[in-house]
Parts: C-alpha cells; sequence; structure tokens
C-alpha cells in the first residue's frame, strides 16, 4: 500500500445495520481524526460527509450486519471495489444482538411485522458480512475501541495485517490485577470465554464480563457454563448469557442452544 | 426555470446524519406533488429481543439501539423498570444520572454543530474540508465531544454503550482522582462554550418562522433530563404514564420508522423545543449569555437549533461543574432491588428529544413486553412538514442544487437519529392474520443461502406450441420488473430455452444457483405457483412437465455427468400474477421472509 502523501492509502467507511456506535471509534477520536486524514484520503463515511459508495478504495470499512436483500448487492460492490475489507464491531463481525431474531420462529414474525411487506426487503437473518463475502480482518467488539482501529490502520499503512487478539478477558484482568469478579462476588461473568481487547472493562467497573467482544480462541463454554449452574443459574439463564451480543458466534451460539433446549 | 417544469430530486444517501435516510422530492408548476423522507435502514426488533429477558440485561440491550445517545436509553429504561420494583433512587444516584446525561449531551451536541451542522452554515461538504478553514472551532468542538465522552466515561466505563449502568444505580463510585481531573477540564471547558454559542450566533441561519408545537419534559426545580412531566407550547401538561392517550404511532410505507403524532398533528422534540420550554429553568449564567444573542428564545425558527445545541452544552457544562465539585465517593452506587410484576413507564430528556419505554414485567422481573418511542420517530412528521414550508418560503424555483442542499439543511437541524427510529417497526401494528397469497403456500420452499447473483441464472422454459409459453412469460415478466432489471445489472442471468433436454447442461454451466421454471400440467395442480422438490420427483418420473424428456430427467443425465449447480430450484407455472412470480422468486434467491 501506497503512503506517499501524493498519493494516499484511500479508505470507505460502509455502514449496514448497526447503531452507528463502532464508526464513533472514528468520530470521537477528536483532533486525531484530522490527522487520520493526512494519512488516508476517506472517500465514502455518510455519516462524517464524504458520500461514494461506489469508490475504489484500499480500505473498506464496514459496520452492520447484513439483513436486506439490497444489503447483499451493495456488499458485493463494496468487495469488488476494495483491495482490504475489514469489519468493525459485533453486528458486521457476528451479526451482532440483532442475530437474536434468527433464532426467532420466523414464520410467525413474517406475519407480524409488516403492516406492507412490499415496502421492505428484511431477510430471515441477520448475517456477518464473511457470510456473503472474503473478509481480510475482523475487529470484534460492541463497540471496537479507538485503538483497535488505529493499530489496524498503522499496520495496513505498512502493508501488514495486524496480530489478532483473541485471548481472554482473564488474562487482562489478571494482567491488570483486577479482582475476580466471579470469585469474589459469585457473579456470571463471561470473561473466561470471552475475546479481550476492551481492556477488562466490566470487572474493573465492578461487574460482570456480558461477552461483548465475542468468543476467545479456543472457549471451554461447556464448563463456564456447569459453573454458572453451580451458582444456581437456571437453564434458560445460562442459555442467555451465550445468547446475547454474539449469538450467532458459533460457540456460544451451540453452548446457548444446549442450555436452552434442557 | 418556467413554471412547468418538473424538477425531481432525489437525495439516494443522505449525507451527515445518523443512519441511513434518503429524500424523494418533486415539484411540479412550482407546487410540491410529492415530499418523502425515506427511512431505509433496516429495523432491528429490540422491542421483541427484550421479551423474555431478565432486568438486569435491559440497560446493556437497549444502549445497542443507539451508538450515539446509548445512555438516554439505558436511563428511560433504569427508571421505568425501578418503578414498577418501587425503587427511588438516592440523592448521589439522581446526582450521578445528571452528570451522565450532561457528558452525553455534550458529545451528542457538539458532534452535532461541528461534524453534522456547521459544515451546512459554512459552505463545506465536511468537517474535514471545514477544519481547512476554520481550524480552531474544529479544534474547540473535538474538545467538547472528547469532554463529554470523558465524563461519560466517568461512570460508564467507556462513552459508547457503557457499562457501568445497572437497574438501581451505577456498579461502581468513581474515585476522588478521576473526579478531581474531570472538574479541572470541566471548568476550563467554560469559555470554549460560551465561545461556540457566540461563534453560531454569528452564522447566516435562514430566518424561517414556523408554526410547529413544542414537546418537552419539564420539572419545577429543574432543566429538566431524567424526570419531570411531559408538557407543550399548546397547553398539554401530563405524566409520562398518560403518554399513550394522547401521542399515536402509524406506519407509513416509506419508511421503516413508525410516524409519532399528538391528537394526530405532529409536534417538535429536542433541544429547540425544550429551550422554547424550559428556559426559565436555566441557571443565571446561561439567561444572561441568552440575553445576548441575535436569536431570541422561544423561537419558531427551526435553524436555531444548532445555537440551542450550544446553549445547552454550555449549561452541561455548568451543571456538571456543580456536581462534580460537590462529589463524595459513597460505597453503595446503587439500590438493592427486588423483582416484582408490573407496568412502568420511563421518560428522559435524550439529547434528540424525549425518550419513552413502557416495559411490562413478571413477578421472576422478567420483561413481557417492551414499547420504546425514540425521539426521530416523532420528530418525523414534523421534518416532512418543514421541508414543505421551509422549501417554499426559500423559493421552488430555486436552481436544483440549491433546494437539495436546503432541504438536507433542513433535515439536519433536527438531528435525525435514524438508527434508533427505526427499530420499532413490528409495534403497533394490526396484526393481519390472514395470508393472502395463498397460492404461494408449499410444503417445499427452497431458499439460497450465500448466494453470489452474478453466478446464478433463471431458465424459462417452454416451446411455443401446445400453450406451453409459461415458462417464458414468466422471463418476460421478470426482464421488465425493476427489481430483477437491479439484479440482472448486477449480474443475473436470465434464459429462455425450447425444450433443451439434456442440452440445458450447457446453460446451467458456470452457475452456482440456479431457478428453472417451466409449465405445470393443470391437472397435477390447482396452484397456480408450485415449488416443486426436484429429489422427490426424480424416483418417480416426470410428474410435472409436459414436456417430451422432462426437466427432472434431463437434471439427472446431467447429473450423471458433470455437476449440477449447488443451488437449483424447480418452479411450476400454469396462470400467474406477476407480483406472485416476483415474490416467490425473491424469496428464494433473496432469502425474503415467507409471506
Amino acid at each position: 500500500m501506497n503512503t506517499d502523501t501524493h498519493n494516499k492509502p484511500r479508505v470507505a467507511v460502509h455502514k449496514f445495520s448497526s447503531c452507528d456506535g463502532c464508526q464513533l471509534a472514528f468520530i470521537n477520536l477528536g483532533e486525531p481524526l484530522l490527522e487520520l486524514t493526512k494519512l488516508v484520503d476517506i472517500l465514502h463515511f455518510a455519516e462524517a460527509g464524504p458520500v461514494d459508495e461506489d469508490a475504489t478504495v484500499d480500505i473498506a470499512f464496514i459496520e452492520g450486519s447484513v439483513s436486506t436483500s439490497d444489503d447483499l448487492a451493495r456488499l458485493e460492490k463494496i468487495r469488488n471495489n476494495s483491495t482490504y475489507v475489514i469489519t468493525i464491531g459485533a453486528c458486521a463481525t457476528s451479526g451482532g444482538l440483532q442475530a437474536l431474531r434468527n433464532m426467532a420462529n420466523t414464520d410467525d414474525w413474517g406475519a407480524d411485522l409488516y403492516a406492507n411487506p412490499s415496502t421492505l426487503k428484511s431477510l430471515d437473518d441477520s448475517t456477518p458480512i464473511k457470510d456473503h463475502v472474503k473478509v481480510d480482518l475482523e475487529l470484534w467488539g460492541c463497540p471496537i475501541n479507538q485503538q483497535q482501529l488505529l493499530t489496524a490502520i498503522r499496520s495496513l499503512l505498512f502493508g501488514v495485517l495486524p496480530q489478532e487478539e483473541n485471548d481472554k478477558v482473564c488474562m487482562e484482568c489478571k494482567r491488570q490485577q483486577t479482582v475476580c469478579i466471579m470469585v469474589t462476588k459469585n457473579e456470571a461473568c463471561m470473561g473466561p470465554v470471552t475475546r479481550t481487547g476492551c481492556g477488562a472493562l466490566c470487572p474493573k467497573a465492578g461487574r460482570d464480563c456480558f461477552g461483548c467482544y465475542g468468543p476467545a480462541e479456543k472457549p471451554n463454554t461447556h464448563a463456564l457454563a456447569n459453573r454458572f449452574q453451580g451458582f444456581g443459574l437456571a437453564s434458560n439463564e445460562i442459555a442467555r448469557r451465550f445468547l446475547f451480543i454474539h449469538s450467532d458466534a458459533e460457540s456460544f451460539h451451540q453452548e446457548g442452544q444446549r442450555w436452552k433446549t434442557k | 426555470m418556467t413554471d412547468s417544469k418538473t424538477i425531481n430530486i432525489n437525495v439516494p444517501v443522505l449525507a451527515r446524519v445518523e443512519g441511513e435516510g434518503a429524500l424523494d422530492l418533486t415539484i411540479k408548476d412550482q407546487q410540491i406533488t410529492d415530499l418523502k423522507l425515506r427511512i431505509y435502514e433496516p429495523p432491528r426488533y429490540f422491542e421483541k429481543f427484550l421479551e423474555g429477558r431478565n432486568y438486569y440485561d435491559v440497560p446493556d440491550t437497549v444502549a445497542r439501539i443507539c451508538g450515539i445517545c446509548p445512555v438516554a436509553y439505558q436511563m428511560s429504561a433504569s427508571h421505568a423498570i425501578e418503578s414498577i420494583f418501587d425503587v427511588t433512587p438516592s440523592p448521589w444516584i439522581r446526582s450521578m444520572r445528571r452528570l451522565f446525561y450532561c457528558g452525553e449531551w455534550i458529545q451528542s451536541h457538539s458532534l452535532h454543530i461541528h461534524l453534522l451542522a456547521a459544515p451546512d452554515f459554512l459552505g463545506f461538504n465536511s468537517v474535514i474540508d471545514m477544519s481547512s478553514q476554520f481550524g480552531d472551532e474544529v479544534r474547540r468542538g473535538f474538545k467538547l465531544q472528547t469532554l463529554g465522552n470523558d465524563l461519560v466515561t466517568l461512570m460508564g466505563a467507556r462513552s459508547v454503550h457503557p457499562v457501568g449502568v445497572k437497574i438501581g444505580g451505577f456498579t461502581k463510585a468513581p474515585d476522588q482522582k478521576s473526579v478531581d481531573n474531570l472538574l479541572q477540564r470541566v471548568s476550563n471547558a467554560r469559555q470554549d462554550a460560551i465561545d461556540l454559542i457566540h461563534w453560531l450566533d454569528t452564522l447566516d441561519l435562514a430566518d424561517d418562522e414556523q408554526d410547529f408545537v413544542s414537546v418537552a419534559l419539564h420539572h419545577s426545580d429543574e432543566y429538566p433530563f431524567n424526570e419531570g412531566r411531559i408538557i407543550s407550547d399548546a397547553g398539554l401538561d401530563i405524566q409520562i404514564s398518560e403518554f399513550e392517550n394522547h401521542f399515536k404511532e402509524t406506519h407509513r410505507d416509506h419508511s421503516t420508522a413508525l410516524h409519532c403524532s399528538l391528537n394526530g398533528k405532529p409536534y417538535l422534540v429536542g433541544p429547540l423545543a425544550r429551550i422554547n420550554l424550559n428556559a426559565r429553568q436555566f441557571p443565571d449564567e446561561v439567561k444572561n449569555i441568552m440575553r445576548e444573542l441575535k436569536a431570541q428564545f422561544p423561537s419558531k425558527n427551526m435553524f436555531h437549533s444548532i445555537i440551542a445545541r450550544a446553549i445547552e452544552i454550555y449549561f452541561c457544562i455548568l451543571e456538571a461543574e456543580s456536581i462534580l465539585t460537590d462529589y463524595q465517593p459513597v460505597n453503595d452506587p446503587f439500590m438493592k432491588v427486588q423483582p416484582k410484576a408490573g407496568t412502568g413507564f420511563g421518560c428522559t430528556e435524550a439529547p434528540r428529544g424525549i425518550l419513552w419505554h413502557r416495559y411490562d414485567m413478571d413477578e421472576q422481573g422478567c420483561v413481557s413486553k417492551a414499547n420504546i418511542i425514540p425521539p426521530t420517530s416523532q420528530n418525523q412528521s414534523r421534518i416532512e412538514e418543514d421541508l414543505k414550508t421551509a422549501l417554499i418560503h426559500f423559493g421552488l424555483d430555486k436552481p436544483k442544487q440549491d433546494l437539495q442542499l436546503h432541504a438536507e439543511k433542513v433535515i439536519r437541524n433536527y438531528d435525525p437519529c435514524i438508527s434508533c427510529a427505526t427499530h420499532f417497526l413490528n409495534l403497533n401494528l394490526v396484526r393481519n392474520g390472514q395470508k393472502e397469497n395463498n397460492t404461494l403456500e408449499t410444503a417445499f420452499f427452497p431458499r439460497f443461502k450465500n448466494i453470489k447473483i452474478n453466478k446464478t441464472v433463471i431458465i424459462g422454459i417452454g416451446s411455443p406450441q401446445e400453450k406451453d409459453e409459461a415458462g417464458w412469460q414468466a422471463i418476460d415478466v421478470l426482464k421488465h420488473n425493476h427489481h430483477f432489471i437491479k439484479l440482472q445489472n448486477r449480474g443475473l442471468t436470465l434464459i429462455k430455452l425450447n425444450r433443451p433436454g439434456i442440452m440445458l447442461t450447457d446453460s446451467l454451466r458456470g452457475f452456482d444457483h440456479a431457478v428453472l421454471i417451466d409449465a405445470t400440467k393443470p391437472d397435477i395442480s390447482n396452484t397456480s405457483l408450485k415449488w416443486v422438490d426436484i429429489h422427490k420427483i426424480k424416483s418417480r418420473g416426470s410428474l410435472l412437465s409436459s414436456h417430451e424428456i422432462g426437466i427432472t430427467e434431463a437434471l439427472e443425465w446431467i447429473n450423471s455427468i458433470e455437476s449440477l449447480p449447488k443451488d437449483i430450484a424447480l418452479l411450476g407455472v400454469s396462470n400467474f400474477e406477476p407480483s406472485q412470480l416476483t415474490d416467490i422468486i425473491l424469496s428464494c434467491i433473496e432469502n425474503k421472509p415467507k409471506q
């Protein structure tokens, strides 16, 4: 990728079904956002102003999940126009909180939801970007933070893909010497199976992790769920712990379903 | 420009708004004949997700409705649920919630002023362009935005989807050192906020007085954040629990957001409405500044909204300063709660206006029903009404690009948060249990997953003889359907074949997904459109086709020589309505919900 200031790398920020919270990782940068625009050309970023959906770019950031048929068409075009496709946040990476609808009885919902279905083209499922096109890098988190974003951009400016952060929140707690929520409060903390990257925010704030960064590498969800049962959580409550922000991420989905049907 | 000219303005992607919206406007003979603020952001059904969830999941769930105003969602939900559990927040919690809200208003308003609205008034496309000429102003804006975010972070550990909120209060009390650091920065920001107000007051804002009703919370002792009655400048004065008696939501086809009206009419919520109704509650420092301004409040000029935001930023800085100055850490930053069944209401002032929640909870403390009405749904009718008036005032004979920019400016005044507005489509819709297209009802219903449209082919099979043209007619219908024209532009292939037999293989080669359309023998089915399960039919030989060599035999032949496309579906047709045909095929290739 070219870092020559006269020929800056081109960047687009696209939005699908989402809350806009991950785009705020750019917008909340403050003054560094202006610095960033000296390093890269932002060609499409509707919320911040530039609109050129069809621009050919070096990096396309995608927020949000695929949930309409029009999304599929847009997504294909973005993939064709981009060297790197990077998903930002839970929705783009695992389908997000709205993927909870994937487990609903859509036949029932279909009749419920649309007064006039011809005006809407909502798909049955809310699916991550990687289900439809090749994704070069995933930034997990609901929402992602600025550090993740800048790390990714800086690495790509040097032509390398950043290293994936996928160890557990527990490790981060230990590094920061945060008191263990599960041990001291008997709270059903998801830290043992959740990917780090947040800085162990919840345990530091005195509460249980609820898994908003998605599954860590090799998560032992089974052992953790059994521990939750030991705390006295009912099966459906255990299921809800796993079926929340990342209900469609494979390991959380499977563990959740296991307890849901008990 | 002559009077008889028709001008179409179509803004497919509205820039500098939160979420996805578009504007369609048609002017004919100097009259607006069509005006639609189209919100096409897909609905996300949050209220459905809340059903069955425990109360302690609610703040983390509703925050995800909006990345820009998660605090508002957490606050309205907390108040509603606490009212069911008979919990009254302690004075410490009440005060910290006001501080939390100050942070959100400061960040959201600063973001809107500098990134979304000001470029309009100064003639730039974005804050990035604007920063070349207005570097100091932009940096000041970013500084305020960061300060707001840091105030939210003080209580919530992060500014987007804060994690420090629980039903009953906060998970942790901030330590004195963090509070002292922030207090210093808040005090230093006073002058920035004052300068911001004066700067915006010098902008050349359009003078466009309009007649509208303002609605906001009102509290007798303070400028409203979390508590109060809902009042209007047309005499409304109700408890938040009475909301549904006066406000109604309706669904319009062009928008995935519901429109909310007050006694059948549009109304305004948000900073301008709040100031119009609550300016007396401001401390003297704010009132004194307001007296010096060119823009005077109460105001009926929507373009004064940007100044109203700046005034509220200044108020929030004073309020935060006072709360942080009096701050004392506590051991119990939350009230203990005991779940109870009941119905509760929460209404707080999100940056964009009142955000109303209603929850029905069962004895275990699980949500049985939720209803959430965000500010942008409430403003949507007002935006459309404003656009009509504002564009007439502006002059319908103006050049198209000027009209478009003015329309966008008008919309951005409301700081519409489209992500917020669209998650509620399923609510309050009349349930229409009757399924209309019974002909589409079949036991077998193919749906292609992970479809690549440029690897998709739809083949109509027929012949000119023996009334065997249905497959071809189907292709003709698809060729002229706007949706399929778009799909063809993206690479969809449509083919007509004349009784291909095993030569079908030539047409399938290279495709991953195929829909075959063939005439149904009238005697085997009384429905006009029917999916046929190829696998079932294979063993019994061809029952479907009226051709000598049926499709299923052909497919079996092909499969024995080379592999078939990954997805293959066979649709039997006889007499059909074009719309039924397009719907049934879309449901297969685009995974659209069954109707």
